[in-house]
């Protein structure tokens, strides 16, 4: 599933049992995190004619990753004696738990806008198709780059957890393909919210309506969404906030729903044959 | 899955507990909402969120604990449920971004045991995958656009 879900087994981290000293030093942590990130607020400011969004969600993230034991931990002794390693592993399966408040408050966002979101059903549908810009986009660049069989996998989708599971599934961890999506899985965790909260601050410049970015936003990850929504909203005046979180949140609860069979009798089957046809006009056979 | 049933149920209460407190304070410090005024609503999300993390544990669909909380947030806040005014009014005071900050909080603490496997990798990966979000996002912007604009809706 692609909203940031700990597949099954990994729930053990966050057993307090005997692990006190773990989650204190973990929620201690994200609550200085949160504090801090509150304390310094939101800031815009406008890159010609589009905004640059700073939200705390973006400073979180990027505090987060830098207090971690395998970024400034190593170097720092003090910091890897309370943000150890056991302190990233509880954190993980929390997320998951984090994701719930906002979960809900996305759908008390929906709830009053049904009407709207109803009129606006065959946008929501056909807009899941323009996932496929990925391929299109993605897989002339990864072959003028010389990636062979990984740009299958990097290029298909996003690869947020569904695809994930899915081409590792079907070509094998180690294969090229499953290079391929676990180095964009990677790249998406690791940078994704903070990429899609520039972008959506950003994205106005397009020309583009709103509404129809706000679409855009929902691509299956829940936090990617976010960052993206939230960014929007800050940046565009003239639609509410709400009506932008909520289609952005209706949009992402529909690739939630639909993304795997797109992927499986879609995507996958139209990458393959643009691969195939695509590859040997870029430099040869297949190796 | 390794954490049992009574287990998972009890530690999960406490880290939405956790994350509630959290939140609340998140939510006075960003935008001065005072924690009392607040606390309903957080509890009633906790709630909502305690039955998600059950229902996406033991319904054998896929469909994610994340799904079921939008799904139920949602059905109550809809123009014709009962219960829609007293939802809003209660969860209005916790402010949509107080959610987000904590949750980015774990997520960046978590990718701490990614960034090994990170350095491993070929930067034209990380090409690939910034070709990948901007297509899917572009993709899906026209499409809507299009779409929208076709049905005088924008």
């Amino acid at each position: 599933m692609a909203n940031d879900e700990p597949g099954s087994g990994v729930w053990e981290p966050i057993r307090t049992v005997g692990r006190w000293s773990i989650h204190l030093r973990t929620h201690l942590t994200v609550l200085a995190i949160v504090v801090v990130s509150e304390l310094i607020g939101s800031h815009q400011f406008g890159v010609g004619p589009g905004q640059v969004v700073l939200l705390p969600l973006l400073y979180a993230v990027v505090i987060g990753i830098l207090v971690s034991y395998s970024v400034l931990g190593r170097y720092l002794q003090p910091l890897r004696a309370v943000v150890s390693k056991d302190v990233s592993e509880v954190s993980a399966p929390l997320l998951t738990v984090a994701l719930m408040p906002l979960a809900v408050k996305y759908g008390t966002q929906v709830g009053p806008e049904f009407n709207n979101l109803v009129s606006a059903g065959p946008a929501f549908l056909l807009q899941e198709l323009g996932n496929l810009g990925t391929i299109f986009v993605a897989l002339p660049v990864a072959l003028l780059l010389g990636l062979r069989r990984e740009a299958i996998g990097g290029a298909v989708s996003i690869a947020r957890e569904a695809t994930f599971a899915v081409v590792t599934e079907r070509y094998g961890i180690e294969s090229p393909e499953g290079r391929g999506v676990i180095g964009v899985y990677l790249t998406g965790t690791v940078f994704g919210t903070i990429f899609f909260g520039l972008l959506g601050g950003l994205a106005p410049i397009t020309g583009l309506h709103p509404l129809a970015l706000s679409m855009a936003c929902g691509m299956g990850s829940a936090s990617m969404m976010t960052a993206c929504s939230s960014s929007l909203a800050e940046a565009v005046s003239g639609v509410s906030a709400e009506r932008l979180l909520a289609f952005a949140a209706t949009s992402n609860l529909l690739t939630a729903l639909t993304g795997i069979y797109v992927l499986i009798f879609v995507s996958l089957p139209l990458i393959n044959r643009l691969y195939a046809f695509a590859r040997p006009l870029v430099g040869g056979e297949d190796a | 899955m390794t954490l049992e049933s009574p287990a998972f149920e009890a530690n999960i209460a406490k880290m939405l507990v956790v994350i509630g407190v959290v939140t609340v304070v998140g939510n006075a410090i960003g935008y001065g909402i005072s924690p009392v005024e607040a606390a309903p609503g957080m509890a009633l999300i906790a709630v909502i969120g305690f039955v998600s993390l059950l229902l996406g544990r033991h319904v054998p669909l896929e469909f994610p604990a994340f799904a079921y909380a939008t799904v139920i947030g949602l059905v109550l806040s809809l123009p014709f449920s009962p219960v829609q005014e007293l939802v809003l009014s209660l969860t209005d005071p916790v402010q949509f971004l107080a959610t987000t900050t904590p949750i980015l909080a774990y997520a960046g603490l978590s990718i701490g045991l990614q960034v090994t496997s990170m350095k491993r990798m070929s930067w034209k990966i990380v090409v690939v995958a910034i070709c990948a979000f901007t297509g899917t996002f572009v993709g899906s912007a026209l499409i809507a656009q299009a779409i929208l604009s076709y049905q005088g809706l924008i």
